[in-house]
């Protein structure tokens, strides 16, 4: 009876939600984000879905098999700082590292810069006697007494949850194990989260940040998680729920909890796995997302079909060094202000007009000129018709907003508008150019997918500056995450360090750690997961001088085979090779990290959503409809376009620019030589012309 | 030519940036050594033809400034014979370089045959020959003790590489497989810019690009001339003392007087102590760029990093003194310092035009570099200290950042892990933490320097060089802040009494299981400390910061 499979995508304003059904019919739904317990939000725009399937709520909830869930409450408490206070126990001597933050400080030229409160203050950050070496041998046993101490003062704090991160505690956590069962008989019901389990490897920076991060957001998430797991099954659902993490898959809620900080990608993570999912239906490889949206855009990549990870991601200044999707944020968007800087240049961002005031053409008070104001005087964007006619635009706002910017620049309203579109899009351009530089890949030969209400009116300029061929602009461009969350695999990772030159490296201890953790993996799975499980052997590896690993797929990789340590070194090579060009040949490599990710195929994924009745694709093909209206924009010089409803376009469409292509979550631009044509999906599939 | 439209303007600088900043990257994924890969100590541009700088990247503050002289020190030496597909070369101090570790690669970018660019990058490597290991060396008394000098050169002419040159240069370094892989990184990034200048001018056309480009710079120049206008016109002093030249002389001082004349600066550094026996002095170039350094941080911190913003300073120096000595004297610490010493008496006499911008001192550079045989592989070994980071000054926007290490590098300059550092060198390390009481007082507090206990766990004597400044001299307070306090570095070894070590001393003899107790200096504080904020107090003490009896005393300065 699990007809339908469910994904709940909660964003800043909106929590969308899609469900397929047995047939693979997509339907989705919408609801207002409800910041203070996101839970409320999921539960409306359930209710929502249910009432467009004419179905109950508990109706639909009994026939859904599965609900997958993306959420941004741990980010939120991240970025807003409101949590309760949490405990460090650290090895004596050592209780500043979290502070320390490896001698960096950001904004180089800025050294009026404040200094922010690390999330432990150091009054919270309490040594305790005990020490492990390098090779794992104790120097000085962990003291009962020491560890009891500190326990009873962050008891007597109140803390909410207490961090434990020992040096080299990766090598051996029984000194960490200890102190949790000294915290349970001290202070029980308190959080712990322990360095050895949340990420057991070398460089205490990374291992104390993210160990904080998992303290700090995990009480929360678990209270969160539970609430919303006992409403939903109050209203019928006995499935699993299922929770995006900042990996790209999905985990039970026991697991999400457990790592907390695995979530803090969990909303954006959508929108990485629809793009993926995009990305292989289209039948191409490489794709850029590029999600656009007020204050800011979002790039990410998907890389011979899988999302690009990375273990460097900060959240509000917070590292997290748990595997998470390498997205790239830009402080350029739809709100960002356009002014003139010193000398009567233009500038635009990173400051934003925000929701409040939001662009002048909002009529909310917002003088300044934006970018979405520039898209109305420049005619891209239709006053009358803005999403779909849900918000109204005040045009005279907007040219005010661009002839003000206009005469500080010495230009008119129209002029200023076009230098607002060409710096914005400039600037974006080198980001993305950046992006990708930076992972060793050359932008041209990918595909741009636009989403993100504001993407499609650049994205096309955007291929252009960067010599990318083909834009991709999904019809669903909005639920686009909620859907790619149906697409995402079951995933744990697992990660233990082991070092080791690969010509001395103890080979047999190195398959017995891989073996370890596939087997912990697979029972931890297989406990409510019954489908197919793989684990996915990688490791982290360097030269001996280098300071940051790469990582190396080992996948098909015999450890106990001859040969073994050549193919070691040889693979290590080859990614080196394609990431910097070069390897040392007669140099041994160092392994630092063992990793297994431990993946179940979940069944039923969404496939192609040729679906939803009002979708394009379900329309007779090759269908523009009948004659367009036009409209004026200018491109250049002010000419005539078609402006055509995206809706009404059926599959096979072709459209030859300049023309606008509109619909309630979006705008497309096309230039002359560009050539969209609709595709089965009912996506636009843009064929980008060299020229203006 | 017609005049380019303000918005051509802003996409030309946008684009020249993102060239830069691609340029950073490429070196970043192709370097062989860590001081490039993992520290970043090096920078990448683009400068006009005449040399001047348009657009930099915002790696370490230090070489910002110090790159014009390099490009009118290649164009000295060749004249005419600059063609396409030449690649030049240099590190001498005394022909535009700043010392000699920072190799400099430069390449003309040639339109319809003249040089409309120059794409340059300048790096650290990690040995350049001379008496020691690893550049710095405090017994040197003379520039050729302290490794190659290469003077601009051409390393290809033409397109064709010069084997000859390539392998002199190697024949005189102490690792030349990593030198070559740098330097290849290197030229491989201006190669990348001068690919992507060429297509940008494909695009707009030459006259829009250098138009542009004369535009930016107006336009860099206008912000700090806004900037300076606000400052209180008249003459100020400002000093700052290097603690001793290693030779037997203290206090050294570096001296500006500077004039601040509507939206002009004259900056007067002329009275400064004569040049020093020992690695201390500076080059024109470096002190331009320590001059450059102090107007960045006291202006906006999104003030672009060009010539524009130079133009409104007069620089006047002596030849012979310390901040520009005379070709021969030898200066390989003069990036630290004295240019630090440089930022201290600019920002330390401007702090009374400018009080709401002017920032206390931040901690100074002392190296420690330690050379032994790792017992567990047999294998020598030489690491350099990177921990033990000193404090930030405090400013009027708060307190210092606790370790974010010195002026120079601004908070730019990482150390490594220390689980990372016992796995692979013979080193335990018994304590690293925050030092009590090292952060000048003040309004606002200067950030804490960090306390490292360190033992050497080898079975042979090793041998250990420390090179810097600050032992003696705190980093200064400002506004009625008070100094932070200095490095104190000691050594103990087994069964004998700790000694203080001095900052400038090379080949000291450390017994096995011997310890290092360093004390890293703190941050200057800002502001009166009486009027410093009572819960702000409290939370010092509840913190560990500010330990030990109350102590109510009035500002030293």
């Amino acid at each position: 009876v699990s007809e339908y499979r469910i994904a709940v995508d909660v964003g800043g304003t909106f929590t969308d939600v899609a469900a397929i059904g047995a047939d693979g019919r997509l339907s989705y739904a919408k609801a207002p984000s409800t910041p203070e317990n996101q839970a409320t939000g999921v539960l409306d725009g359930l209710a929502r879905l249910a009432e467009r399937l004419d179905l109950s709520l508990p109706a639909l909830l009994s026939r859904t098999g599965r609900i997958v869930h993306g959420m941004t409450v741990a980010t939120n408490a991240l970025i807003e700082r409101k949590v309760a206070k949490v405990g460090l126990l650290t090895t004596a001597g050592h209780r500043d590292v979290l502070e320390m933050r490896e001698g960096l400080k950001p904004e180089r030229y800025d050294l009026r810069l404040p200094r922010p409160g690390p999330l432990v203050p150091r009054d919270l950050r309490l040594g305790v006697s005990e020490r492990l070496r390098a090779d794992g041998r104790v120097e000085t046993p962990l003291d009962a007494r020491s560890v009891e101490r500190a326990v009873r003062r962050l008891a007597r704090a109140r803390v909410g949850a207490i961090a434990v991160c020992y040096l080299h505690a990766y090598r051996d956590p029984s000194h960490e194990r200890a102190t949790r069962q000294v915290i349970e008989r001290l202070y029980p019901g308190v959080y712990v989260s322990l360095s050895s389990e949340v990420l057991p490897q070398i460089k205490e920076y990374q291992r104390v940040a993210t160990t904080v991060v998992n303290a700090y957001v995990g009480p929360l998430i678990e209270r969160y998680l539970r609430s919303l797991e006992d409403a939903l099954a109050r209203q019928g659902f006995d499935g699993p729920l299922l929770v995006m993490l900042s990996h790209g898959g999905v985990a039970p809620v026991a697991e999400a909890a457990r790592i907390a900080a695995g979530t803090v990608l969990s909303g954006p993570a959508g929108g990485v796995a629809g793009a993926r999912h995009i990305a292989r239906l289209m039948g191409t490889r490489d794709v850029i997302a590029l999600d656009m949206g007020g204050t800011s855009t979002d790039i990410s990549l998907v890389l011979d079909g899988e999302a690009a990870l990375s273990s460097t991601r900060a959240i509000a200044h917070e590292p997290v060094a748990l595997p998470s999707l390498d997205i790239i944020t830009l402080g350029a968007g739809g709100g960002s202000l356009g002014r003139a800087g010193e000398g009567g240049l233009l500038r635009v961002g990173p400051e934003s007009a925000g929701a409040v005031p939001g662009p002048a053409a909002y009529g909310q008070g917002g003088r300044l000129a934006t970018v979405t104001d520039a898209s109305v005087v420049l005619g891209y964007l239709d006053p009358g018709a803005f999403l779909g006619g849900r918000r109204k635009l005040d045009a005279g706002a907007a040219q005010a907003a661009l002839a003000s910017l206009g005469a500080s620049l010495g230009v008119d309203a129209v002029a200023a508008a076009e230098g607002v579109h060409r710096v914005v899009n400039t600037h974006m351009a080198e980001g993305i150019r950046l992006a990708t530089v930076r992972r060793g890949v050359d932008p041209r030969r990918f595909a741009l997918l636009g989403f993100g209400g504001a993407a499609g009116l650049h994205a096309t300029a955007l291929a252009r500056a960067l010599e990318i061929g083909r834009v991709v602009v999904p019809s669903v461009a909005s639920v686009l995450s909620a859907w790619g969350m149906l697409a995402s695999e079951l995933r744990f990772e697992a990660i233990r360090t082991h070092i080791g030159e690969t010509d001395s490296l103890d080979l047999e201890a190195l398959e017995a750690i891989f073996a370890e953790m596939e087997v912990a993996g697979r029972t931890r799975m297989g406990q409510w997961f019954d489908g197919e499980i793989e684990c996915r052997r990688s490791a982290d590896m360097r030269y001996g001088e280098q300071i940051f690993e790469i990582d190396v797929a080992l996948e098909g990789l015999e450890l106990s085979a001859p040969g073994a340590r050549t193919a070691l070194k040889a693979v290590f090579e080859a990614r080196h090779r394609a990431l910097y060009t070069y390897a040392l040949e007669d140099q041994a490599p160092v392994l630092v990290n063992a990793r297994v990710a431990t993946v179940g195929r979940l069944d039923g994924s969404p496939g192609s959503p040729a679906a939803d009745a009002s979708s394009p694709a379900s329309r007779a093909p090759g269908r523009v409809g009948p004659a367009p209206p036009r409209r004026r924009i200018y491109l250049g010089g002010w000419l005539e376009a078609p402006v055509h409803d995206f809706s009404t376009l059926s599959s096979g469409a072709a459209i030859e620019g300049p023309a606008i292509i509109e619909s309630d979550t979006t705008t497309v631009l096309l230039r002359a030589p560009d050539r969209a044509r609709v595709t089965g999906q009912g996506w636009l599939d843009i064929e980008v012309g060299a020229d203006d | 030519m017609a005049e380019v439209d303000p918005i051509t303007v802003s996409v030309v600088q946008h684009r020249l940036i993102g060239i830069v900043e691609e340029m950073g990257e490429a070196m970043l994924r192709t370097a062989f050594s860590q001081i490039l890969n993992s520290s970043r100590d090096f920078s990448t541009a683009i400068l006009g033809a005449e040399g001047q700088l348009v657009a930099q990247a915002e790696h370490i503050p230090v070489h910002v400034g110090a790159l014009p002289s390099g490009v009118a020190a290649v164009r000295e030496a060749f004249g005419e014979d600059i063609h396409a597909g030449d690649v030049f070369l240099l590190n001498d101090p005394y022909f535009g370089g700043s010392h000699l570790p920072d190799l400099t690669v430069f390449v003309p970018v040639f339109v319809d045959g003249r040089t409309v660019f120059w794409a340059v990058n300048r790096a650290h490597h990690s040995d350049v020959g001379g008496a020691t290991y690893g550049g710095y060396n405090a017994s040197a008394t003379e520039i050729w003790h302290e490794g190659l000098r290469v003077p601009p050169l051409k390393l290809y002419e033409r397109g064709e590489r010069r084997g000859d040159v390539l392998r002199m240069l190697k024949a005189n370094v102490r690792h030349p497989r990593d030198f070559e892989g740098d330097l290849s990184a290197q030229i491989g990034s201006v190669h990348l810019a001068e690919r992507r200048l060429g297509a940008l001018v494909t695009e707009l056309g030459v006259d829009v690009v250098t138009d542009s480009m004369a535009r930016i710079l107006d336009a860099a120049e206008a912000e700090v001339r806004r900037i300076v206008s606000a400052w209180k016109d008249g003459t100020y002093r400002g000093v700052a003392y290097l603690d001793d030249d290693g030779r037997g002389h203290d206090d050294i001082a570096i001296r500006a007087t500077v004039t601040v004349n509507g939206s002009g600066l004259t900056v007067d550094l002329s009275e400064s102590a004569p040049e020093v026996a020992s690695f201390l002095n500076s080059s024109y170039a470096n002190m331009r760029s320590g001059v450059a350094m102090a107007l960045a941080f006291l202006c906006d911190p999104g003030v672009a990093k060009n010539d524009g913003a130079m133009r409104p300073v007069r620089i006047v120096a002596r030849e012979g003194t310390i901040v520009w000595s005379k070709p021969g004297a030898p200066v390989a610490m003069s990036t630290s310092h004295c240019a630090q010493e440089i930022i201290e008496a600019v920002v330390g006499a401007l702090s009374s035009a400018c009080p709401d911008r002017a920032m206390a001192g931040w901690g100074r550079r002392l190296r420690i570099a330690l050379k032994g045989e790792n017992p567990r592989t047999g294998r020598p070994f030489i690491w350099h200290m990177f921990h033990a980071r000193p404090g930030a000054g405090a400013s009027p926007g708060g307190d210092g950042w606790h370790g974010a290490g010195e002026w120079h590098s601004a908070g730019g300059l990482k150390f490594g892990s220390v689980e990372e550092a016992e796995v692979r060198f013979p080193l335990f390390f018994r304590r690293h933490e925050f030092r009590p009481n090292s952060g000048g007082r003040g309004r606002f507090a200067g950030g804490a320097g960090v306390d490292l206990e360190l033992e050497v766990e080898t079975d042979r004597p090793c041998v250990a060089n420390t090179a810097g400044d600050g032992a003696r001299h705190g980093a200064r307070g400002t506004a009625g802040g008070e100094d932070g306090a200095p490095h104190r570095y000691l050594l103990r070894e087994p069964g004998k009494r700790s000694r203080v070590l001095g900052s400038k001393v090379e080949g000291i003899p450390v017994a096995p299981r011997s310890r290092f107790i360093v004390h890293s200096a703190g941050g200057g504080g800002w502001g009166d400390p009486a009027l410093r904020d009572p819960g702000a107090a409290t939370r010092d003490r509840r913190e560990g910061f500010v330990t030990g009896p109350r102590i109510e005393r009035g500002a030293r300065r």
